[in-house]
């Protein structure tokens, strides 16, 4: 920094950014790329589910109208903390008694009685790229099974008259459903959407249940008061600034997030008769 | 689905395979001067120089995984990681589920820090509010001698606990001598460490898996090596100023 804005800004400004450029804070700065690609790949994958969960809801076929059902009932009844803790260790779990199978021989088994995994070669070690796409599955199929209410209410929404006028032009089963229902859906869910869109966005600060280093954990570890040069800057406990500012982060996901779905909602409604617009 | 699971399995068979001679040591990150992050954001302190010491010596390939202090043990024996030098006593409770190398920290007695103008009568403690750590010896000792009549609040992290002191809303924090003096010297006279050292836990060692019997035996020979150089006495004091030294014993 050149001197003359030193002398302007005061000495208390250089160690102040110094303090907020140090490698402790560029790595919290970098977590928010975990936070970032959970709720984008996690708004994805429940964008999906949500189809494939609708699609099931309105099938013709008893047993998938069912299953469809049971998706959405269970995972919208269970908690989504004990889910997101639940699905990661039961998937990583399934995949080693996988591997247990082909892997571990009776005596490495017998080895060591009633530990997990069965033998050390069974054992899959998992980092935060693995975690984080675990976690990426859990969101989609937590918010996947709101996102299947949404849209098969607003599959339902769309007036019987303009399917039965679709009908009516000679349109077969699939023209009509992609060309109409489908078309039409969209105005009906968005409002809908942007609701589960901004659950799932909230539920992104869970990732540090899942020993991701996230925003939230760096939040927390650069908050707590230190009283040890040797750890680095002492400071009394500064969480709340630290958590002020995750805040104003999420605040401004959630404005961002309001505008986009705003023009969305003006994209599905083109060429649609409403009274809002 | 099936093609999913063997992909998985590749995966997992790719990275053991890669990983073999690695060991994975494990700590907590938020146990200063033991273990903390230093300003790069890095895992730095007296265990992390003294495991690297140990590696080196041993010849071994390390990496450092943090996990948080509460499923430190059950992760452990998951096989996220081969060993935890997080501070962590050894206790014959502990012992029960895993093994310990011999002690890398000689038995040092746990004290209290509490605000500087506090005083108890510690021998008939009543409607005090105490903060220890989950699954500690302190935790352990404070909800078998001082639960009644007091409240026992445990915290995720001893960071946490402490913040809790400077705000007020604990009376005293249970804890280990070498993570509390720092934090009383360095509050400019706020806080204090007062009452009765409580002789607990057998010293602080290396946890391993029970069925690891080879690496317990590496560590062993390497720690009574650096014990004998003097090595760990000169770590000791580099990172607690005084202490308890193997050389005095």
């Amino acid at each position: 920094m050149p001197d003359w804005l030193n002398a302007l800004l005061g000495p208390g400004f250089a160690d102040a950014l110094a303090y907020i450029t140090n490698g402790k804070h560029f790595a919290w700065y970098g977590a928010f790329r975990f936070t970032i690609l959970a709720g984008i790949f996690g708004a994805a994958l429940a964008l999906v589910f949500g189809l494939m969960g609708a699609a099931a809801k309105n099938a013709r076929f008893w047993p998938l109208r069912q299953l469809g059902n049971l998706y959405t009932s269970i995972v919208r009844g269970v908690p989504d903390v004990l889910f997101f803790l639940f699905f990661p260790l039961a998937f990583e779990q399934a995949v080693e008694a996988f591997l247990a199978r082909s892997r571990c021989t009776a005596e490495a088994i017998a080895a060591n009685p009633g530990v997990w995994p069965p033998c050390p070669d069974a054992n899959w070690i998992l980092g935060t790229w693995e975690y984080l796409a675990l976690a990426c599955v859990s969101l989609g199929i937590i918010y996947g099974a709101f996102a299947a209410s949404v849209i098969h209410g607003a599959m339902r929404a769309v007036p019987q008259g303009q399917l039965e006028a679709a009908r009516a032009f000679g349109m077969s089963r699939r023209q009509v459903m992609w060309r109409i229902h489908v078309r039409q859906m969209w105005i009906y869910a968005l409002p809908g959407l942007s609701n589960v869109w901004l659950i799932l966005v909230k539920a992104t600060s869970l990732l540090s249940l899942l020993q991701i280093a996230d925003i939230v954990m760096w939040a927390d570890r650069l908050g707590t008061p230190n009283f040890l040069t040797q750890v680095g800057f002492l400071h009394g406990d500064w969480r709340w600034r630290y958590y002020f500012v995750l805040f104003v982060f999420y605040i401004l996901v959630t404005f961002a997030s309001e505008r986009g779905f705003r023009a969305l909602t003006r994209w599905a409604g083109r060429g649609m008769l409403s009274a809002d617009r | 689905m099936k093609k999913l699971l063997a992909a998985a399995a590749i995966v997992a068979l790719t990275g053991t395979a890669a990983n073999a001679q690695q060991i994975r040591l494990g700590t907590e990150g938020a146990y200063a001067p033991w273990n903390f992050m230093n300003d790069a954001g890095e895992v730095d302190g007296f265990e992390i120089e003294l495991g690297n010491t140990i590696c080196e010596r041993a010849g071994l390939d390390c990496v450092w995984v943090t996990n948080e202090w509460d499923s430190i043990i059950p992760n452990l024996m998951a096989g996220n990681y081969d060993a935890i030098m997080a501070g962590m006593s050894i206790t014959e409770e502990r012992m029960q589920s895993i093994d310990f190398s011999e002690d890398y920290y000689p038995p040092d007695p746990s004290v209290f820090l509490m605000a500087a103008d506090a005083s108890f009568d510690f021998d008939n403690l009543s409607g005090v509010r105490i903060g220890v750590q989950t699954s500690t010896i302190q935790a352990g000792y404070a909800e078998e001698n001082f639960a009644d009549g007091n409240t026992i609040l445990s915290y995720e992290t001893a960071d946490q606990a402490v913040a809790d002191l400077s705000a007020g809303n604990i009376d005293m924090v249970m804890l280990d001598p070498p993570y509390l003096q720092p934090i009383a010297d360095g509050s400019g006279g706020a806080l204090k460490i007062d009452g009765p050292a409580i002789p607990i836990g057998g010293g602080v060692g290396i946890g391993l898996r029970k069925a690891d019997d080879d690496l317990e035996t590496t560590f062993n020979a390497t720690l009574d090596e650096l014990k004998a150089d003097g090595t760990l006495d000169a770590l000791i004091s580099k990172w607690f100023d005084t202490g308890p030294f193997y050389s005095e014993m």
